[in-house]
Formats: structure tokens, C-alpha cells, sequence
């Protein structure tokens, strides 16, 4: 309930006073515009998308910098351009970005943009809870950077930092401080979109959209949500144990205390492995949307894809110690944990057929879109392979911590996810702006990347193989090391060329749209609902929620199939897609308290590191936030509707379809 | 664009071509593809080239397949509304059986992993006879092995020998009971013997790996694993420290020095002895200035043994220096204690002792643990002194080791 003050409204003739409960002065909701200021206050689901899509490509541009500088000290033997100090927090650093702040925020892109809009629904379940997600993990995601500010460096224990050498002891400087307590408010991001997420996908849905007529992305970015909701605890429970044994001398994980430092070893992995599946579905459900549509054909198999997601989901969870085959746990868990990695690869082989027999027989048209999702099968199948031949324990003893672990989750992660990812880019941006990417500079861009992506981590196999160890400053001569450092250092340099042609596609085809035919639509001949409505989305997505029939409604809304099995068209694009039009629908409005709690964490962490009165202040404004939120009405009578001019009648029956439940 | 794509790939392919031939030309000591002893062949060829081979079939009929379904069905644009292809939507007994193919051959690489477990969980019961201080003992080849933040030590126990359930029920890495040879950066052992090893770290999680002779196995702290290794002939087999342990990871390195059991008993009557007290005058005072300074973390034997109670690093140990000059290498494995001649490698040595954190960075901040060597602002005067002193620690190691040593 929010505090009120009464205001009187109008007198009509032969009325006593009427009063109006109004929310009182901070906490009116602000009403939503196009300035800079709404970005803040935003809780629709596109524009965080947007925000989420924006900032996770800046700390790709920081990881990549890592990434460089990382292979520069590595381009020849005895590499001098970093200390082995600054090496050892660079490398960290890389790795941590690249997963908690490029993969994961850019896949939570996908999934605050396009779970609404594939369901047929106008916003996430709870909006504000949304933009909470958003802005912790923004200030997350910052406070872990400021540690090169103000913690004496980044945290230099690698990103899987394993005890004890992350104790104060070993690392004494701040930065693993900064990891601990940054990677806690970061997972309270997740946690709060996955918690989001699930209900949208479980009570948003339109009428008639089943679960087993959910698009693949959509699935695929559940069974994601599901891992993060039960992987966020566990590592969350490492990182609180790691920070008391820091900050506060417990003792979780000292061994001269009698503790045992597998025990951090099994907490990160338990998170650590799921991650994985975390970082490469959102990918896998990219590739099954866009393969379909540039091959003119549905997806092969969509139960057999679904249930191979929700298997590697499962079985994801059963196999974290075959990081640690050569730890010591055991014979017997060895054996265990090995024969469970094997029989993942079996849901994942499935998936690469399928998408293979989507293929079969199809008309394959290769955009530069198309090409980045062909490129994360082939990729995605090397890193998969090499996985399959360290999941023998014992070669794995030959092989773990080498750089052909690197090559394979390069190859995964990079080929797999990131290749994946750029495919949804190229896919999606005429929907999200309205214009589309030049595909002359893409398919450049793309090139480039394949080569220098192949250039880099595939020498890394050969380097492994010889013995290279992983997380080395530098190596010395004489191990045959030298000519295939220098060539994956090369195809660095090419990833950034790359990158670079890509923000430039980016400027140049913003600049270039008015000049040309904007896309419509439907650009693509699309499949599923989010190509129905215009591009770029108005705010409220659909002018009237869809009746769904079956998968791929949208294809079915404009083709149907003959009594001979041939394809005809039923529907223009023009006929049946939305127009955009509908006024007076409503909308969850805006609020600023998701950014003043998220502000109160980092100031929390800083606190806990260096004052405990900064705690006090960041625990206060975060609280004070908490209540405010609590306080602020669900509704603002004059705001929350995209259009104003609508009578009251109508907006009332608007509450009922958008189930926009405010949070 | 197309022929410029063409001759991108043509390029790169020549490229790789002429990449493959000198990479593979390199003498790679570590490498995991040219296994030297027995259990490493066996690994090799029981473990790794299988599981290579299926990867390598499965590969390649994906590729094929893939390349064929771009190739045949690939078009430019799309005409008309006549363009669509048949509109299949699945074809369920074809999946199931891909399903199964993957099962069957993931249960194939299960079995490989079966198969080849032994090679690297299974022990031996042999044992050999070793003379130590005029007793014979049989000595059933086991080496305890310890991590330390940058350098490895060896523990020989011959007289009162531990095994691995000893070792545990000892529990703590930091105070292991007294052994006959304490060694460290290059490990000696026996050829023709399966050496088993006991693994553990004084600090943070090392992990030991000589490629050519068995793959790794990590150092925890105050945990004791079990590892093994063998080499059938004498040779010189290098390692490095794989498991991420701070700073100087990168210049923990290690070196496994198989002896024939002759030459082996050679070197354990060397160097179980007491370090002998030199008769040069430079030497001598090497030998006070070690006293005055070195002895807070070192330890020479019939020099500090009496009064050693640890060294002020985190790990609180240092390499023991009984037998310094008998190493071919030092500083962790990363410095040649000799030339190739057979000479002192005087450079090195000087270097390491003016200035050791140019050479290896160490943490040495003044009121917190040292890890690594610190700096210890020695005069030149008190360098050479050492040096006499060092490199007449020990027996000088055979010719060939030295030569084998030299990394460019």
C-alpha cells in the first residue's frame, strides 16, 4: 500500500467533495519518455534488454583487451609486457568478464527481449524485479572493475580461484575480495531474473501457446533459467565462506585448521559446470531459430530438441568433478564422474543431427546471420569432440590444466556460445531497431572472426599436446612452443579486426537506414510470434494478445501446406501482421527504486573491504530503497498507458490480458 | 568476394601446412605424444589414441556431412513463395537411432576408460635392494613428494619407509618425520622400477607432471595422493608445475633423473651423506656467510640440522642445500647449474643470488610470510663467497645429465 494524500478533485454540480488517494511526493511513480532519464527508471522488458545487450558488449571490448594483452605476453618465449603479477590478474580478470560479464548478461539480453515477445506476452511477470536484475548486476559488474582502481588489482587467483592459494596468505591484495563480494551481488542479479524469467515463461504465455509449442530459443532460455535458479546458490555459499575467511579469519578453508581445500574445489564446480550449460543454451536456442528459417524448413525433431535440452540440464548437474580428475578424489568417483561426462555428449550429439537434418533438404540461404549459426554447429562439434576425449580419466591425466582445456572451452564458449550469440545479433537487430546490419560488412566481419577464432584456439590443441601448462606467464624456449603461440597470437589480432569491423557495421548501418527500404515485420520470412508485430517493437509489443494454434504460429498465419504437401501462401506479411497501433493498453510503470537498491550493494561491498560504516550507509540506502519500492503504488493513475486519450473503460479490460503483474 | 574468399582459404591452408611440418619438427620435451616409460606408453596407447581415433571418425563424418548439405542446398535468395522445400518435421526412428549411435559410441569410450584406469591406479608390489649406511634394505621404490610455492622437494625414506597410509595417518605436510634424502627440483629414481609417489604441498594446490612418463596428479595441502611413475631407460624427463599456484607458477619447474640401479646407489650413497666442510679459504667464508643469513630459511646437513626449525616462508620450507652442486639445475627447475661444457653456470648463479626476483618473481614484503626467495642484499664479496661455498655442495652430476639439462 502506498502513503496517500487526499486531493480534491472537481465538484460537480450538487456533489460533495470527492477525494482522490494520491501517492505521496517520492513515491509517484515517474512516467515513461524517450529521454535519457527513462533509461534509468525503465521496467520495460525491451529497453532492459537493450541495456543489458549494450553493456555486456563493453565488457566484451574489456575482456578482449585482457585477451590481447594476454596473448601478446604469450606471442613469443619469455615475454616481457606483462609481470608475472599482472599477468596472473589479467588472465583472471579475462575470465571472470568474459563469463559473468559478456556471455551471461548478453544471453540475459535474449531473454528479457525475446521471452516476452515469443510467448505473446507484453511484459516479463514482475517488470520492477526486472530492472532490479539489471541495475545489481550493472553495479556488480562495476564494483568488480573498480578493484584495478582501488584494490590493488584485479583478484589473481584465476576465475575459478581455488583455495588456498585465494587466502590472504597468497593474495594479498584486494582483488580476490573483489571477487568474492562482486560475484555475490552478480548472482543476486541472476537469481532475481531467473526467479523472473521462469514465472514469465510458466504464466505468461498467450492463449493456446503450450509449453511444447514454446519456440526453442524460449525453451532453451528456461531450462538456462532452471541452472541459474539452483547453480547461484551453491557458488554464492563458496563465495560467502571464501570472504568470512578473508575479512573476518574464519576458517573454512584452512588446511592447518583442519579444513580441506577440495571442499571449495566440489562448491565451484557444482556451480561451475552448470555454468557451462548456462553459457552454451541460450546459444543452442539461437542456432535452432535461425537454421530453421534460412533453411525454409521447421526445426528437425522439436521434441527430441527440447528433451536434449532439458537432459543436458539434468545431467549437467551429475558430472563437476571431471574438473577434478587428477585432485585426488579417488578412483571411484573418477570412474563415476567420467562415465556421466561421457553420456552428456550423448543429448548434444543429438542436437548437432538435428540440426544437420534441418539442413537436409532445405534451401539454404546464407546470411551473414545464417552463416554464424552454421559456423557454432561446426565450432561447437570440435569443442564437443575434444571434450569427448579428455572425458577418459586417465588420458585427462595427460591433458587437464594444459592448453588443450583451453582450446576445447574456447571452442565451446567462443565457437559455441559466442559464434551463437552473434548469429542472434545479426538474426534480431532489424526487430530490435528497426534497420539491418550491413551485410557486406558482416560477412566480412564473419570471416575474419571464423579465421582468426580457428587461428587462435586451434594451435592451442598442438600446444596443449606438447605440454604447454595453462595459466603460465611465460614459457621458455626450447619446448617447441614458439611458432604456435605466435600464430594464435596472430588470430587474436584478427578476432579484433573482427570485432572492430563489427561496431563499425554498427555505425554505419544506423547511419545508412534512412536511406534504404526498412525492413518491415517480417524481414526474414520469420516463424515465430515476435516477427508478427512492427520492427522496432512499439512499447506495448502486441496490439492484441495472439490466439496461438500450434508451433511456428506466425509461419502458419501466412503458409499452409496443400493436399499434395507443398507449400502455399495464405496471408501477406501485410495482412496479418500487426500494426502497432493500439493505443491505451497497460503498462507497468516506471520506477527509480530497482536503481537506488541496486546502488546500496556495491557501496556494501566497498564497506566490508575497507570501512564497515560504508556498509552501514550502502545496508541503509539499500533497505530505505527496499521499503520505498514496497511503498510505491502498484499503479500511478495518470501514467502506466502508453497512450493517453484511451476512456478508463478500456484500460480496465487491458488490466486483464496483460497479466503485467506488478512486483 | 568469392575468389577473394578462395584465396583467404587457399592461404591459410598453405599456411597451416607449413605450420604442421615446423611445429611438429621442434624437440618438445614436454610433449604428451612421445611417451618414454612404460606407463605412459600404456596410457598413451590404451587411453588417448582410442578415444583420439573415435573423435577423429566422428569428426570427420560430421564435417563431410555438413560441407555436402551446404554445398548441395545452399541458394542465393529465395524467388518466390514456390521456393519451399518438403516440410518435414522430424522422423522419429531416425532420431532414436542417432541416439543410439552416440550411446553406442560413448559406451565404447566408457570402456576405453575402464581399460586404461588401471594403467594409472594400479600398483605394483616391487620392491629392490638399496644400501643405506651400510645396511641393505628392500626398498619398495616410493618417493614423497611436496609442493611449495615455486619448487618441488623429494623425500627418500630407505630406513624407516612410509607409505601412503603412513603418510596420512601423519596428516601434516609442514612437519614430515626426518627422511634419508631431501632433495628438491629434480627428482631421482631408478629405471626399470615403478616409483610410487606420494604427493602432497606445504602451501597452496601445486600439481606434479613429468608428460613423457605419466600424466599429473595435484599437490593438496595436507592431503596425500598416490601417483606413480616409471622410466625403462636412464634419461633426463622434464616437467612443470600445472595446477595454478600463484606468482611464479610459471617458473615452478621439475626434472625426473632416471639412473640405472647401479648409478642409483651411486647417488644415494652420495648423497645421503652429511655435507662435507670445505677446505678453500673463499669457501669457508661462503660457508660463514651461509651460516649468518641463509640458515633462517635453508638447511645444509652437518651445517644447521641441529637448529633448523623451518624457514620463514608461508610454506615454511625451503630447498634443502646439502647436496646443491649434485643438481643439475636450480631456482625451481628453471636455472642450469652447469654449462653444457660441464662448467659452473657462474652467471646464473650470481644473478639469482643478487637479484632473485628478476629472475622469478617472489613475494617478499617485509612483515608478511616470504614466499619465494627474498632478496637479500648480499655484497659481491658475500656472492662469490657463496658460490665457492654452493658448488662444492655434492657430487657434480654425470655428463650427460648436464648436457640433457640445457634448455635453450
Amino acid at each position: 500500500m502506498a502513503i496517500t494524500e487526499k486531493t480534491p478533485l472537481e465538484l460537480g454540480p450538487g456533489d460533495s467533495v470527492r477525494y482522490a488517494e494520491r501517492p505521496l511526493g517520492v513515491f509517484t511513480r515517474p512516467q515513461g519518455g524517450r529521454g535519457w532519464r527513462d533509461w534509468l527508471s525503465t521496467v520495460d522488458h525491451k529497453r532492459i534488454g537493450i541495456l543489458y545487450g549494450v553493456s555486456a558488449m563493453f565488457f566484451f571490448l574489456v575482456g578482449g583487451v585482457e585477451a590481447l594483452l594476454i596473448r601478446l605476453q604469450l606471442a613469443a618465449p619469455e615475454g616481457s609486457v606483462l609481470s608475472a603479477d599482472v599477468y596472473n590478474q589479467v588472465y583472471t580478470m579475462h575470465g571472470v568478464t568474459m563469463v559473468f560479464l559478456f556471455i551471461m548478461p548478453l544471453a540475459a539480453a535474449f531473454s528479457n527481449y525475446f521471452i516476452p515477445l515469443q510467448i505473446g506476452a507484453r511484459d516479463v511477470a514482475f517488470p520492477r524485479l526486472n530492472a532490479l536484475s539489471f541495475w545489481i548486476w550493472l553495479s556488480g559488474a562495476i564494483f568488480l572493475n573498480t578493484s584495478w582502481m582501488v584494490g590493488g588489482g584485479g583478484a589473481d587467483c584465476g576465475w575459478f580461484c581455488y583455495s588456498t592459494n585465494s587466502g590472504v596468505a597468497f593474495s594479498p591484495s584486494h582483488g580476490v575480495d573483489f571477487y568474492a563480494i562482486g560475484l555475490q551481488i552478480l548472482g543476486i542479479a541472476s537469481l532475481v531474473s531467473s526467479v523472473n524469467l521462469i514465472v514469465t515463461c510458466l504464466n505468461m504465455r498467450a492463449p493456446g501457446m503450450t509449453l511444447m509449442r514454446m519456440p526453442v530459443l524460449t525453451w532453451m532460455l528456461l531450462i538456462t533459467q532452471f541452472l541459474l535458479l539452483f547453480a547461484l546458490p551453491v557458488i554464492t555459499v563458496a563465495l560467502f565462506l571464501l570472504m568470512f575467511d578473508r575479512l573476518f579469519d574464519a576458517q573454512f578453508f584452512n588446511p592447518d585448521a583442519g579444513a580441506d581445500p577440495l571442499l571449495w574445489q566440489h562448491l565451484f564446480w557444482i556451480f561451475g559446470h552448470p555454468e557451462v550449460y548456462i553459457i552454451i543454451l541460450p546459444a543452442f536456442g539461437v542456432v535452432s531459430e535461425v537454421i530453421p528459417t534460412f533453411s525454409r524448413k521447421p526445426l528437425f525433431g522439436y521434441e527430441f530438441m527440447v528433451f536434449s535440452g532439458i537432459a543436458i540440464g539434468f545431467m549437467g548437474w551429475g558430472v563437476w568433478a571431471h574438473h577434478m580428475f587428477v585432485s585426488g578424489i579417488g578412483p571411484i568417483s573418477v570412474a563415476a564422474f567420467s562415465l556421466s561426462t561421457m553420456f552428456i555428449a550423448v543429448p548434444t550429439g543429438v542436437k548437432v543431427l538435428n540440426w544437420l537434418a534441418t539442413m537436409w533438404g532445405g534451401k539454404l540461404r546464407f546470411t551473414v546471420a545464417m552463416k554464424f549459426a552454421v559456423a557454432t554447429v561446426a565450432m561447437f562439434t570440435i569443442g564437443g569432440l575434444s571434450g569427448v576425449t579428455h572425458s577418459v580419466a586417465p588420458a585427462d591425466t595427460q591433458q587437464t590444466d594444459t592448453y588443450y582445456i583451453v582450446a576445447h572451452f574456447h571452442y565451446v564458449i567462443f565457437g559455441g556460445g559466442v559464434l551463437g550469440l552473434f548469429a542472434g545479433i545479426y538474426f534480431w537487430w532489424p526487430k530490435i531497431w528497426g534497420h539491418f546490419l550491413n551485410e557486406r560488412l558482416g560477412n566480412w566481419s564473419f570471416w575474419i572472426m571464423l579465421v582468426g577464432f580457428n587461428l587462435t584456439f586451434g594451435p592451442m590443441h598442438i600446444l596443449g599436446l606438447q605440454g604447454m601448462s595453462r595459466r603460465i606467464d611465460t614459457y621458455a624456449r626450447g619446448y617447441g612452443f614458439e611458432f604456435w603461440n605466435m600464430a594464435a597470437t596472430v588470430g587474436s589480432l584478427l578476432i579484433a579486426v573482427s570485432v572492430v569491423l563489427f561496431i563499425w557495421n554498427v555505425v554505419k548501418s544506423k547511419r545508412d537506414a534512412p536511406h534504404l527500404p526498412p525492413p518491415g515485420p517480417d524481414p526474414w520470412d520469420g516463424r515465430t510470434l515476435e516477427w508478427s508485430i512492427p520492427s522496432p517493437v512499439p512499447v506495448h509489443n502486441f496490439d492484441t494478445v495472439p490466439q496461438v494454434h500450434g508451433r511456428d504460429e506466425w509461419w502458419h498465419t501466412k503458409y499452409a501446406e496443400n493436399d499434395e504437401g507443398k507449400v502455399v501462401r495464405v496471408a501477406t506479411v501485410e495482412e496479418v501482421a500487426q500494426t502497432g497501433e493500439a493505443t491505451g493498453v497497460h503498462l507497468p510503470s516506471p520506477s527509480f527504486w530497482p536503481l537506488a537498491v541496486a546502488v546500496g550493494l556495491p557501496l556494501i561491498g566497498y564497506g566490508l573491504i575497507f570501512n564497515l560504516w560504508l556498509a552501514l550507509i550502502g545496508a541503509l540506502l539499500t533497505i530505505a530503497s527496499l521499503y520505498s519500492w514496497a511503498l510505491e503504488p502498484v499503479d500511478d493513475p495518470d501514467a502506466a498507458h502508453d497512450h493517453h486519450e484511451e476512456d478508463h473503460e478500456d484500460d480496465e479490460n487491458e488490466d486483464d490480458q496483460t497479466g503485467g503483474h506488478d512486483s | 568476394m568469392r575468389t577473394l574468399t578462395r584465396r583467404l582459404i587457399s592461404w591459410t591452408l598453405v599456411l597451416l601446412g607449413a605450420a604442421v611440418a615446423t611445429g611438429c619438427a621442434s624437440d618438445a620435451e614436454l610433449d604428451t605424444f612421445a611417451p618414454q616409460g612404460p606407463i605412459a606408453r600404456e596410457l598413451h596407447s590404451r587411453g588417448v589414441l582410442p578415444v583420439f581415433w573415435i573423435a577423429a571418425v566422428v569428426f570427420v563424418g560430421i564435417t563431410i556431412a555438413m560441407v555436402w548439405l551446404i554445398w548441395k542446398n545452399r541458394v542465393k535468395t529465395y524467388d518466390g513463395d514456390d521456393e519451399w522445400p518438403a516440410q518435414t518435421h522430424g522422423h522419429v526412428p531416425l532420431e532414436i537411432g542417432w541416439t543410439v549411435g552416440f550411446l553406442v559410441t560413448m559406451i565404447a569410450v566408457a570402456g576405453i576408460m575402464l581399460w586404461s584406469l588401471p594403467t594409472v591406479d594400479a600398483t605394483e608390489d616391487n620392491t629392490m635392494a638399496v644400501t643405506i649406511d651400510d645396511h641393505s634394505v628392500m626398498w619398495e621404490p616410493t618417493i614423497v613428494v611436496v609442493g611449495n610455492q615455486w619448487w618441488w622437494e623429494f623425500r627418500y625414506y630407505f630406513s624407516d619407509q612410509m607409505d601412503l597410509a603412513d603418510m596420512r595417518a601423519h596428516g601434516d605436510a609442514k612437519t614430515l618425520p626426518p627422511a634419508d634424502i631431501v632433495t628438491s627440483g629434480q627428482m631421482v629414481i631408478p629405471t626399470g622400477e615403478e616409483v610410487e609417489l606420494i604427493i602432497t604441498s606445504r602451501d597452496v594446490i601445486h600439481s606434479f607432471w613429468i608428460p613423457a612418463l605419466n600424466g599429473k596428479r595435484d599437490a593438496v595441502p595436507n592431503r596425500f595422493s598416490p601417483w606413480k611413475i616409471e622410466a625403462s631407460d636412464p634419461g633426463f624427463y622434464f616437467g612443470q608445475c600445472t595446477e595454478f599456484c600463484g606468482l611464479s607458477h610459471s617458473r615452478m619447474r621439475m626434472q625426473a633423473v632416471a639412473l640405472s640401479p647401479a648409478d642409483f646407489q651411486a647417488w644415494v650413497d652420495s648423497t645421503s651423506a652429511d655435507a662435507v666442510e670445505p677446505t678453500d679459504p673463499e669457501a669457508l667464508a661462503g660457508l660463514e656467510v651461509f651460516s649468518g643469513i641463509c640458515t633462517s630459511c635453508h638447511l645444509i646437513e652437518g651445517v644447521n640440522d641441529d637448529v633448523y626449525e623451518g624457514a620463514d616462508q608461508a610454506s615454511g620450507a625451503a630447498p634443502n642445500l646439502t647436496h646443491f652442486a649434485s643438481r643439475s639445475t636450480f631456482a625451481g627447475g628453471i636455472l642450469n647449474t652447469y654449462n653444457a661444457d660441464g662448467s659452473l653456470n657462474r652467471t646464473d648463479l650470481e644473478a639469482w643470488l643478487r637479484d632473485p626476483n628478476a629472475l622469478k618473481e617472489n613475494y617478499t614484503v617485509p612483515g608478511e610470510q616470504y614466499r619465494g626467495m627474498p632478496d637479500l642484499d648480499l655484497s659481491e664479496q658475500q656472492i662469490d663467497d657463496l658460490v665457492a661455498y654452493l658448488s662444492g655442495l655434492g657430487a657434480k652430476p654425470a655428463g650427460w645429465i648436464i648436457e640433457a639439462t640445457q634448455v635453450e
